[in-house]
């Protein structure tokens, strides 16, 4: 079937993508005949480290199953590009790892089958990792771990200092002005015009109250000028315009900042620097008391359409990856939260540096959650917003609101 | 033109005889041809046809995958139109291709000319200069990055020392600086390109023209307006054409060095066609028809080259 | 006299130098970062030189990077060999055999360029793939020729219009066929100008991320482009690696480089533009 779809593509009219899809609409999703022998797998873990600790994943559960993986990896930019050039050639991969917040945009293409006509069960995990896997009511995609953000710092600079590690904004901003001066700072993060610096901006948004569905609210303009003021004040560098993570990182290990926001998949590279003592703390919140929340990271597993008997293979390999084990294999190698609140609990006893991270993930949100598909959009607008108040363009209210208008704009 | 040729070389030739021969020559002309146009025709004309449809269509992420995209007429040309970034997106894409071009081409002009001369190891140094083209863009960007840091980029501590500034330059963190900046990486990005092929086209011009140029007591200015400039003029355009065509769509140089930003200040149509085909939107019809507009606008220049490459080619015949 | 020019021979190798350690400046600090920790050039003032080097970048890209070194080198080759087979003649066509139509011609090959890359290489990823030309050098090559080819005609040709035409009207009339005079007067007359395009070719190609990153899977062949990504993730970047790697891939093709170069220099005093 797929290859008669792909003669068609080559007929070399652009329209004759519509006949292709008349052809081989989504395959039947109901299993039926043995599970296939091979599958093609597709990740973006391009990084030497997490290839090779996804490998070794894959390696167990190829043994497992008895399926022969064949993986590809892609720079993470390249994912959905190549997912979307796939979907249109009716080459997509059997098993595809994608980053949570654009699941629902591929599943809305229709091209993904849910994860419960393979019998996978849902039962034991986080609620919010569901929902970050769901569209319109089914489960499309399941992790076999997490992460989230919190605030990473330099032991040594604050003793110095004699800074406890900050727990609200006031204190946050006390301990970071206290750590600047002298071409370092108190604090860095990444602030870039992508999904990367709303992902770090929405802890601040959300912990404050403010909501998606409308960003120009008064708690998003209170949180978006607590960031600024922070930036304003020196506290941070203007450079977290250009910073993206790994540079955040980059700057915290120079010693450049005494602290940062940063995820949990810092910590290996930061426990390779012998002379850097670092300790981890939740996202300091608004209000003493109140907890952080962060929004929920990491790749889910889904199941493109490619036909049953493939189907049925992916979702063998699928289910090994998220067996316990395994799960807690690649949470360990990877710095990763498990995504089952039972194995998260044991895991957080087990490593005490993640253990921010895994209550964090308790009241983490799932980005897509409350806008599905839309989210893309309106975090677009937001990490404008974010660069226009950062570079002293526009107000943080003017920022929002042009950021309501833009998101509204159909 | 083709008339003007034949009748240089031959002049006596019988008309009967002319006839044959020219149709011979277009014969050949066309043999020679042939790959190239079927090149051409094999591995342009679908993708062409292709984003020409797409930015007709509302062209959602769904329509990868079911291959329905509504035919939509102009719709996406007015929106792309009307959309607050457009203004700031042109006026970006000008400043950036005309602020390249001019440095790229007078830099590597004069270092071509500088090079034309012999000297010890010359050809070594030239061939140097290439060097910075062998980089992945991803790590040449990077590295610049890293040298416009504001806080400890090289760039600012090299300024410091020489006490040429006060306080550290905003390079990549304001929206005024930001463009000069992935500006300049452009620029040093460019000039090789623009030095060697200017320097193959200065070793073309006979030295016997200088030679008699000197002899008749010319300047070395004048040498340069009256014979090397103009003998130049093919190659200057090739240059300054394909300059534009490679600038009007740079894409990787800007991303890695500011990813468009800060606050959408290096922001070109190039990038933001990309944006809203992949980041947020997802407006491929959109993405679809901002590229259609720069194909458009290289038309227009290339209308423009075309018209003066006639003219050179009318001045050459006559 | 003699000594006054060589003075000033040297005067110019002085400012050649100089011209030289400028422009390249961004290139020696990145030798210098691949020498150093991660993150040493972010230190507040940053070290000039790599005093207390590390080799750890190099030892990592010479372990996994010598596979998408020779792909690299395999593809770029190729693309030059390609994009030269088609664009000489053409060239030849357009600039020597003047006819109605030609300026069209090159009016398409500007046009052509223009087509963004990602939309280039969606379409020729659905063609390639039902060709089975997905890891195949065939279809890299083919793939990066769509940059050179337009780019090499324009340039040869351009060098060409300067070839004066009686040149080749001469050996028409002594009775050659169009093909021998090409072959015999015009590419060695032109070796300087198909050397140029030649190495931009190679360039291309050496450069190109896009074709590469969606034509491969990485499982049997991978340009340097992409394997380079072996050290950027999403959530970790080994820039000491990076650049290492960076620095190793841009010797052999360095050294290439020259010698084409060289060789062009021997072709041109030896032959036949000066008359």
């Amino acid at each position: 079937m797929s290859r008669v779809a792909r003669h068609l593509v080559i007929g070399g009219v652009a329209a004759s993508a519509m006949l292709v899809a008349a052809a081989c609409g989504p395959s039947g999703t109901g299993s039926s005949g043995e599970p296939a022998g091979e599958i093609a797998e597709l990740d973006y873990y391009a990084d030497q480290q997490g290839s090779q600790a996804w490998q070794q994943i894959l390696d167990t559960c190829a043994e497992e199953t008895g399926i022969r993986i064949n993986r590809q990896t892609v720079p993470t930019d390249q994912l959905l590009p190549k997912v979307l050039k796939d979907a249109s050639s009716r080459t997509l991969p059997d098993l595809l790892f994608t980053d949570n917040p654009t699941l629902q945009q591929i599943a809305s293409t229709g091209a993904l089958t849910p994860l419960t006509d393979y019998g996978i069960s849902t039962d034991g995990y986080y609620e919010s990792i569901i929902k970050a896997g769901s569209y319109e009511n089914e489960v499309y995609g399941l992790a076999p771990g997490v992460n989230g953000l919190a605030l990473i710092y330099n032991e040594d600079l604050l003793a110095e200092a004699g800074v406890e590690p900050p727990q609200t904004w006031d204190e946050l901003t006390a301990a970071a002005t206290e750590l600047s001066g002298g071409g370092k700072y108190g604090l860095a993060f990444s602030a870039v015009p992508s999904e990367e610096g709303t992902w770090q901006f929405l802890p601040f948004f959300w912990s404050n109250g403010a909501d998606l569905s409308k960003v120009d609210s008064p708690e998003a303009v209170a949180a978006l000028r607590f960031v600024t003021g922070l930036v304003d004040s020196g506290a941070a560098s203007k450079s977290v315009l250009n910073w993206n993570q790994n540079d955040v990182a980059d700057q915290f290990v120079a010693g450049n900042a005494a602290m940062m926001i940063n995820g949990s998949w810092n910590l290996a590279r930061l426990d390779e620097e012998e002379d850097l003592n670092y300790g981890v703390v939740p996202i300091p919140s608004p209000r003493p008391g109140t907890p952080p929340v962060v929004a929920l990271g990491g790749e889910v597993g889904a199941i493109p359409a490619t036909g049953p008997e493939r189907q049925e293979a992916a979702a063998k390999v699928l289910s090994c990856i998220l067996a316990e084990e395994n799960m807690l294999a690649w949470d360990e190698a990877h710095a990763y939260v498990p995504s089952k609140v039972e194995a998260a609990e044991r895991f957080a006893q087990d490593n005490p540096a993640m253990r921010p991270f895994v209550t964090q993930v308790e009241t983490a949100r799932s980005r897509t959650a409350a806008l599905g598909e839309q989210y893309p959009k309106v975090s677009q607008a937001l990490a404008t917003a974010l660069q226009a108040a950062l570079a002293g363009q526009q107000s943080p209210e003017e920022a929002l609101r042009t950021a309501q208008e833009q998101a509204g704009r159909s | 033109m083709t008339v003007l040729a034949q009748q240089r070389t031959e002049p006596a030739a019988p008309t009967p005889h002319r006839r044959r021969r020219r149709g011979g020559y277009r014969l050949a002309a066309l043999a020679f041809l042939l790959p190239a146009l079927a090149y051409v025709v094999l591995f342009f004309g679908y993708p062409l046809v292709n984003n020409l449809s797409m930015s007709l269509r509302d062209y959602s992420v769904r329509s990868f995958y079911t291959g329905e995209a509504p035919f939509i007429g102009w719709d996406n040309y007015a929106a792309v139109l009307r959309h607050p970034l457009f203004g700031e997106a042109v006026f970006n894409t000008a400043v950036f291709t005309v602020g390249s071009i001019a440095f790229q081409f007078g830099i590597g002009l004069a270092l071509a000319l500088f090079f034309s001369k012999r000297f010890p190891a010359g050809g070594l140094l030239r061939s140097l200069l290439l060097l910075p083209w062998l980089l992945p863009l991803v790590v040449s960007g990077a590295v610049w990055r890293w040298m416009m840091d504001q806080d400890h980029g090289v760039i600012n501590a090299a300024l410091r020392a020489l006490g040429l500034a006060d306080g550290p330059t905003p390079w990549l963190t304001s929206p005024g600086w930001a463009l000069p900046a992935v500006l300049i990486v452009n620029i040093w990005i460019g000039i090789p390109f623009n030095l060697v092929i200017l320097h193959g086209g200065l070793r073309a011009v006979p030295e016997s023209l200088y030679e008699a140029a000197a002899l008749d007591g010319a300047s070395a200015w004048q040498r340069f307006r009256h014979v090397t400039w103009p003998l130049l003029r093919p190659v200057t355009a090739v240059v300054l054409m394909l300059g534009l065509v490679y600038t009007i769509k740079v894409f990787d140089v800007i991303m890695v060095v500011t990813g468009g930003g800060p606050a959408n200040a290096t922001q070109t149509l190039t990038t933001w066609s990309y944006q809203l085909s992949f980041d947020g939107d997802f407006a491929f019809g959109q993405g679809a028809a901002v590229g259609n507009l720069l194909v458009l606008v290289a038309t227009v220049f290339g209308l423009l080259y075309l018209r003066s490459a006639r003219s050179s080619l009318a001045e050459g015949g006559s | 006299m003699t000594c006054t020019t060589r003075t000033g021979q040297w005067i110019r190798t002085a400012a050649g130098v100089v011209i030289v350690a400028v422009l390249l400046f961004p290139f020696y600090w990145m030798i210098n970062a691949s020498l150093q920790p991660s993150g040493s050039l972010l230190k507040p003032e940053p070290d000039w030189l790599p005093v207390d080097g590390t080799l750890a970048g190099y030892e990592k890209a010479l372990s996994t990077q010598g596979g998408p070194l020779l792909d690299s080198l395999i593809v770029a080759g190729g693309t030059v060999a390609v994009s030269l087979l088609i664009a000489m003649p053409a060239s030849y066509a357009l600039a020597q055999l003047r006819f109605r139509g030609a300026q069209t011609i090159i009016f398409v090959l500007l046009i052509v360029q223009m087509i963004p890359g990602i939309v280039m290489a969606n379409s020729l990823y659905a063609v390639f793939s039902s060709l089975a030309l997905i890891d195949d050098y065939v279809g890299l090559i083919l793939a990066d020729s769509t940059a050179t080819i337009p780019f090499a005609i324009l340039v040869v040709r351009a060098f060409m219009l300067s070839i004066p035409r009686e040149l080749s009207e001469a050996a028409r009339v002594d009775g050659a066929s169009y093909w021998r005079t090409f072959i015999s007067i015009i590419v060695p007359v032109s070796r300087n100008a198909m050397v140029t395009a030649g190495l931009f070719s190679f360039l291309f190609a050496w450069a190109d991320f896009l074709f590469a990153v969606t034509l491969t899977t990485g499982r049997s062949i991978e340009p340097i482009t992409v394997g380079i990504y072996r050290f950027i993730g999403n959530q970790s970047a080994d820039w000491n690696a990076v650049l290492a790697t960076a620095v190793l891939a841009s010797v052999p093709a360095a050294i290439l480089l020259v010698i084409a170069q060289r060789y062009v220099v021997a072709g041109v005093t030896g032959g036949a533009i000066k008359e």
